[in-house]
């Protein structure tokens, strides 16, 4: 059974189970367990509508071999299972990393901040902040976060500052 | 060639950070580099790497093939759900683990139960708090900042829901139950009958006009004065039926200080948790900008005008810090000609907040002068207007406060843009002069009252002389503060009730179907979480102060609470739109914690006091005739057997007190001694991850320059 395996209760499972139903295609729906919904649906349901990491949040979680960031059931719960209320802050910290890290090259460099910044601003021509903004911007998270200076922020100094922020776990919440 | 690359390096390393990553393979294959270059269930690489990085026990380097003996004791008590992996790879260490679970040994099965069990009871706690789809719902409209003034505010419905029950319990249920029955109740005190301190009769006399039942109603005079509302109407006696003893007194006394005790260690241990992160940091530095790009999107936002709301508003916070840090810059590089002239215009301003709280304290303490002093005096109302004029004069003291509360911080907000301070520190300086006028406006009315009480300190003044305090004026003064207590606390939920009704809703009508400049001009009500909140503090300091006047108060408050969330629910979602500043929800849990612990300090002060040092009512309350209330206790110790009474008697002696103090100053400066060294060694760390990480760099192109 997944309960033992995600931080979901057994209720959050059929809630989940429910609404990954209302994603998938009547035909598919007896064989739940191993449909794929592709990711252009994933991104209608009301949770994620609104949400701008939303590809990142498709990418992270799925398990798919052809690259097509579709998400199966199992990544569904695993996705929820993150976002819930019940999951300790390290998990979470360590897949907001994995959110954030644009390029998939394991740390954060300049890049991904900048497509960081640019998705908390809104990601359009008025609403981006300047280039001396973002720049004085980087500059100053690099030194806050940067500990060993080498330009990029890895997962251990990203953990560290995320553990001084108390509202981390509840802002990182998606609850059905 | 350590030269050449001094050289090389030298001007990167002056800049202080990697314009681009070393040009290097090989640097894309380290261990720590190579954690998260793979997605979905491409975990065979995590093997590698989880031998480095093992929170909470994960055994070394699971996942290569030689190694699952050293991964069969651990697994069972690791939490599966723990391991960011996705399902199939967790399904298949679950296996694994179930394949060694024949031999683990009692103890650790007893303890991978226990955790299941925790695990359990705390999801279903989980769902049964109150007013969950509440709170979800106003955090998925308006963000975690306003859902964090709700979910206080049912911390407060709940404390005091506790409170009341407690004392409802210990003291009033009792009452109710011995009256009931008929008990009969020994009278504990000798009373001389004829004692001038004696003559208490509030009951009201002759004809009675229904008019004067709404007045007494909402000022607790009259024909409320001796129920179970207030203090004077309790018994000062014990009752004694087969077998079972309940000394009222006593009883009251207690859960008094009972209640005081509870609601202190439950704020103390909701803030305790909270101070550990965040507040406290080792090298002092604060990461806001980090935090507010990492931790800045709330993922809970739903609708998508939220979603705007909340870009507009990172965005602006961002703008606003980063020009506050360029403004700070060109401030530090002013002439001192310069900054003398601001700091006399600081100086000045701040004489001028200090007269202005003067001015407002003399007011409320004229007020209740006043208002006491034509109380004290007061015959029957024989017409409406009397009776109404009556009833303004009596709550005279709580409308000016709430007129003080509401000009003064006008005032200054005003006066602090002239202080040319940050803005961020404006609003923390205009939050602080608020909280001083809220709280310290209360304790204006209540030393005003005391003054009053006890003629102004002097007892052997004429009008004190007999019994200690003003007999005359104050037959039954307890009952007298709890009835201010409870009329600040019908007067706040009127005002809440009136300010909604009257302000709120117009405004809305007004913006959304009047004049286009109107819109413009005034704009929509914003929800303002720091005003809010600390109307939410000085409703419940009142109610704390007067609990142990008006034993039903934390009752009374509870319905408040409850009638008040709803209240601002409704307003929040018909009438508001978020704030353009978001208030951090963490520091700000923090502060509401805070402003509550200096309310209860406040609360307790006037409490310790009149059971201590003040004499009670000679003419009703459960006290009467004592020398003090603290005597009840005294007088039980003292019936208590041998043991019992000298280790009492050894606690509240100097020779137990002056050791433990001094043992906790020892304690003290251990532990500051510790912070400080603790700090120190952060502070090399870190220098020694500088330097392990030029070592890597240095390393990782040398190995490429050679091969």
């Amino acid at each position: 059974c997944p309960q033992e395996l995600t931080f979901l209760t057994k209720q959050e499972i059929l809630i989940a189970h429910k609404r990954f139903s209302e994603l998938v295609p009547k035909e598919e729906r007896d064989q739940i367990l191993s449909a794929r919904v592709p990711k252009d649906k994933v991104v209608t349901l009301p949770e994620l509508r609104a949400n701008p990491f939303q590809h990142r949040i498709c990418r992270v979680f799925s398990t798919a071999d052809v690259g097509d960031d579709s998400l199966s059931f199992e990544d569904f719960l695993d996705m929820l299972s993150v976002f819930s209320d019940a999951a300790t802050s390290e998990i979470k910290s360590h897949y907001a990393f994995r959110i954030f890290d644009f390029d998939d090259d394991g740390t954060l460099d300049r890049k991904d901040l900048e497509n960081l910044v640019n998705c908390l601003t809104g990601d359009a021509d008025g609403t981006r902040l300047s280039t001396s903004e973002m720049d004085q911007l980087i500059q100053n998270i690099l030194e806050e976060s940067d500990i060993d200076k080498d330009g990029t922020i890895n997962l251990s100094e990203f953990q560290h500052v995320i553990s001084r922020s108390p509202d981390f776990a509840s802002s990182f919440k998606i609850v059905l | 060639m350590d030269r050449h690359w001094e050289e090389e390096t030298g001007s990167k390393w002056a800049a202080g950070t990697w314009g681009h990553q070393p040009p290097s393979a090989l640097f894309h294959q380290l261990p720590s580099n190579a954690t998260l270059r793979f997605r979905g269930d491409k975990a065979l690489a995590w093997g590698a790497v989880l031998g480095e990085w093992a929170p909470q026990g994960i055994p070394q380097a699971w996942g290569s093939e030689g190694s699952k003996e050293e991964v069969a004791a651990d697994m069972e008590t690791i939490a599966l759900q723990q391991l960011p992996l996705c399902m199939a790879e967790k399904r298949r260490h679950r296996l694994q683990a179930q394949k060694q679970a024949g031999q683990h040994t009692r103890w650790q099965q007893w303890q991978a139960g226990q955790q299941r069990l925790r695990r359990k009871v705390g999801s279903i706690l989980l769902h049964t708090q109150l007013w969950r789809s509440s709170l979800t719902c106003i955090e998925g409209h308006f963000g975690t900042g306003i859902e964090a003034y709700f979910n206080f505010l049912r911390f407060l419905v709940l404390l005091n829901l506790v409170g009341a029950l407690l004392i409802g319990g210990f003291v009033v249920a009792p009452s109710i139950t011995f009256e009931a029955l008929r008990l009969n109740q020994t009278e504990r005190a000798n009373l001389t009958a004829n004692s001038p301190c004696m003559g208490y009769d509030p009951n009201p006399r002759g004809l009675v006009s229904y008019f004067t039942y709404v007045m007494d109603l909402l000022s607790g005079t009259g024909f409320m004065e001796l129920t179970y509302l207030f203090y004077g109407y309790y018994q000062n006696s014990v009752v004694d039926v087969v077998g079972f003893s309940y000394n009222i007194s006593l009883a009251y006394l207690l859960a008094v200080l009972c209640y005081f005790l509870l609601c202190l260690a439950w704020i103390v241990h909701r803030s305790v948790h909270l101070l550990k992160r965040g507040l406290v940091s080792e090298d002092g530095a604060l990461s806001t900008y980090s935090i507010k790009v990492f931790a800045g999107w709330d993922f809970g936002l739903t609708q998508p005008p939220a979603a705007i709301w909340k870009h507009n508003s990172i965005r602006y916070e961002l703008k606003l810090d980063l020009e506050e840090e360029a403004s700070r810059r060109a401030m530090a590089q002013r002439s001192p000609a310069q900054r003398a002239w601001l700091y006399t215009l600081r100086s000045l301003i701040n004489l001028l907040v200090v007269a202005l709280l003067g001015v407002a304290f003399y007011c409320i303490y004229l007020a209740t002068e006043y208002s006491q002093s034509t109380l004290s005096q007061q015959s029957v109302a024989q017409s409406k207007s009397k009776a109404f004029w009556e009833l303004l004069v009596s709550y005279l003291p709580s409308i000016v406060i709430t007129g003080a509360n509401l000009v003064v911080p006008m005032a200054f907000g005003v006066l602090v843009r002239l202080e040319q301070y940050p803005f961020s520190q404006e609003i923390k300086l205009t939050l602080v002069r608020s909280v001083f006028l809220r709280l310290a406006s209360l304790v204006v009315l209540l030393v005003s009252l005391w003054m009053q009480i006890t003629c102004h300190g002097q007892t052997e003044a004429f009008d004190c002389r007999t019994c200690g305090y003003n007999h005359r004026h104050f037959p039954c003064w307890e009952t007298r503060v709890g009835q201010e207590m409870y009329k600040l606390l019908v007067f706040d939920l009127l005002t809440m009730l009136l300010v909604t009704l009257l302000v709120e809703f117009p405004r809305k009508i007004l913006v959304s179907h009047g004049p286009a400049l109107l819109a413009r001009l005034w704009g929509q009500q914003e929800f303002l979480v720091p005003a809010n909140v600390l109307d939410l503090v000085y409703g419940q300091t009142v109610c704390w102060v007067g609990a142990s006047f008006c034993p039903l108060l934390p009752l009374l408050n509870t319905l408040k609470y409850i009638l008040l969330f709803y209240l601002k629910k409704l307003t929040l979602f018909s009438n508001c739109r978020p704030g353009d500043r978001t208030f951090r929800a963490s520091s700000s849990n923090f502060f509401f914690l805070l402003v509550l612990l200096l309310g209860l300090a406040i609360s307790w002060v006037p409490a310790l006091y009149s059971i201590f040092a003040l004499p009670p009512s000679q003419a009703c309350g459960p006290f009467r005739a004592e020398p003090s209330m603290w005597n009840a206790a005294l007088l039980a110790i003292d019936g208590l057997p041998e043991l019992a009474r000298g280790f009492f008697y050894f606690v509240g002696s100097l020779g137990f007190i002056v050791p433990l103090l001094l043992l906790l100053c020892i304690f003290l400066f251990y532990l500051m001694a510790l912070a400080d060294s603790y700090s120190r060694l952060v502070k090399e760390l870190k220098m020694q991850l500088q330097l392990e990480g030029r070592d890597k760099v240095f390393l990782v192109n040398q190995i490429t320059e050679l091969s």
